[in-house]
């Protein structure tokens, strides 16, 4: 098992996380989520992202307005709710204290026994 | 070549070749499965189909209409498969009373009705399973459509070259599915698809600035009315190079002789009594099961009894179709029986190479040829037998 696969599960809790940020920085549509997270560890595909926003939606994380592009008919332009902001918050510190662990977890010890040793 | 199919995804057309067809419907069948139960699943395939045709649209340009099955393979693979809720949301061990709403929910989305596709069907077919496939498609009786296609057999003959040509184009039913879609399959997809077209409209609904609406719904009335509009252009500006090809002028008649107007009224007659006489002798045949009181040879088979009627009465109306079409070739510039005779040996050599043609090339064609042949054997040697018992 690869990395990449031992990580899957991580990364598929992570992503309603990360369309939360994408949504709050500003309003987008489906593609432009796609297209930041395309480029980094969390690219996902329109099979996966739809369902997963139309969830957010019906918990009231996230509601759109349809809004016509610059080519085709009018699309869905998603934005946070107050509820949605609320959850990035709590997600958001609670991401930082689990990274603080991962950090530190290994750390301490080591500080430890530098500290007693002499 | 291959065949290309029509649909429709979100409000516009889409030309695709038949086998991506297939793979796009199975993706959406898969889709539609995996949201079982997601009270959001149509807006959801709604939001997929919209995708979906967006890049197909990226693809196409005025040169290149039609969506090769390669090109289905790669938006699909791009889309991803489509995630359901219980695989989003953990749970890993579905425990058997967890949640199986499955086939309680099934239950009232499979009612609405199937589209069919249609097929030739060999179960109880009498000549190439058209008919029965006909009657399938069409849910009608079979024998009022083997009725039907003898009457436009016999009154304008055009129904036994009609049968033959459906013959070689409509493939049989060759797996169990094929016969699920002869007579409608409970396939969802293509429901999907009808319905994504009216979901133009009401996710138009949505948008609350009236004008922008206004604005939308005008541009998707012109596209389809474009749509339509280049159908009805490409055809018939086929048909007119059709016309031309083979009349590349049509003379004005010359005056008609005293003659014409004296034989013209004597023939229509007479070809209207051989007609209706035909007619009354295929519905003898077909309802009492003999011609007028003349019982046929019981061994032939009841569809070769329908064709030596219609034969006869061909036979019978010949020489007055003849003087007919000298007339009427006389008034459309044929000044001599030649010309007449050339023309129809012209029309013959088309359709000797045509047979030629379908022998040699398509499979179909091959095995009616062949059928053709032992059916006409087979014809020939009863016959002989009937001759020798005479």
């Amino acid at each position: 098992m690869s990395l990449n696969d031992n990580f899957s599960p991580i990364r598929k809790g992570l992503l309603e996380f990360l369309v939360l940020k994408v949504i709050a920085a500003e309003k987008v549509y489906a593609a432009d989520i796609l297209t930041q997270l395309g480029g980094t560890e969390f690219a996902t595909q329109e099979g996966t992202l739809y369902p997963l926003l139309s969830k957010m939606r019906r918990e009231e994380l996230v509601d759109y307005e349809w809004k016509e592009s610059e080519a085709g008919p009018p699309r869905k332009y998603y934005k946070l709710t107050a509820k949605g902001e609320a959850q990035l918050r709590e997600t958001n510190q609670y991401w930082l204290k689990i990274s603080e662990t991962v950090k530190n977890l290994g750390q301490r010890p080591a500080q430890q026994s530098q500290h007693v040793s002499p | 070549m291959n065949k290309v199919i029509i649909i429709h995804l979100n409000g516009i057309a889409y030309h695709v070749e038949e086998d991506g067809y297939e793979a796009l419907r199975a993706y959406l069948d898969v889709a539609h499965r995996k949201l079982e139960g997601n009270p959001d699943r149509d807006e959801i395939i709604a939001d997929i189909e919209q995708s979906i045709a967006d890049k197909f649209r990226a693809l196409l340009n005025p040169h290149k209409t039609v969506v090769l099955t390669a090109e289905v393979r790669d938006v699909l693979e791009a889309m991803g498969p489509v995630q359901g809720e219980a695989a989003a949301d953990a749970a890993p061990n579905a425990a058997p009373g967890a949640g199986t709403p499955g086939p309680a929910a099934a239950a009232p989305a499979g009612t609405a009705s199937a589209p069919k596709r249609l097929f030739r069907l060999r179960e109880g077919a009498m000549i190439g399973g058209v008919c029965n496939g006909l009657a399938a498609y069409l849910g009608a009786d079979v024998t009022l459509i083997r009725v039907i296609f003898a009457l436009v057999g016999i009154t304008f003959g055009a129904g036994v070259l009609l049968y033959l040509a459906m013959m070689i184009i409509i493939p049989y039913a060759d797996s169990a599915a094929d016969v699920d879609a002869a007579h409608g399959d409970p396939s969802t997809t293509d429901e999907i698809i009808r319905r994504a077209k009216q979901g133009y409209y009401e996710s138009l609904r949505s948008i609350r600035d009236p004008f922008t609406r206004r604005k939308w719904r005008r541009q998707f009335k012109r596209e389809m009315r474009q749509h339509r509009r280049d159908l009805r252009d490409n055809l018939r500006r086929s048909l007119r190079g059709w016309r031309m090809y083979w009349h590349p002028e049509v003379p004005t008649p010359p005056p008609a002789g005293a003659g014409w107007w004296f034989a013209y009224p004597f023939i229509a007659v007479v070809n209207v009594a051989v007609v209706a006489l035909c007619i009354g002798a295929v519905l003898s045949l077909v309802l009492t099961g003999s011609v007028f009181g003349v019982y046929l040879p019981a061994t032939y088979p009841f569809w070769l009894q329908i064709l030596i009627v219609i034969l006869v009465c061909r036979l019978l109306a010949w020489p007055m179709s003849f003087m007919h079409q000298g007339y009427y070739g006389h008034r459309w510039g044929y000044h001599d029986p030649i010309s007449h005779l050339l023309h129809t040996l012209a029309w013959f050599a088309v359709l000797v190479f045509g047979v030629w043609f379908l022998d040699h090339h398509t499979r179909h064609g091959h095995e009616l040829v062949m059928r053709c042949k032992y059916e006409l054997e087979e014809f020939a040697a009863q016959v002989r037998d009937w001759w020798a018992h005479l």
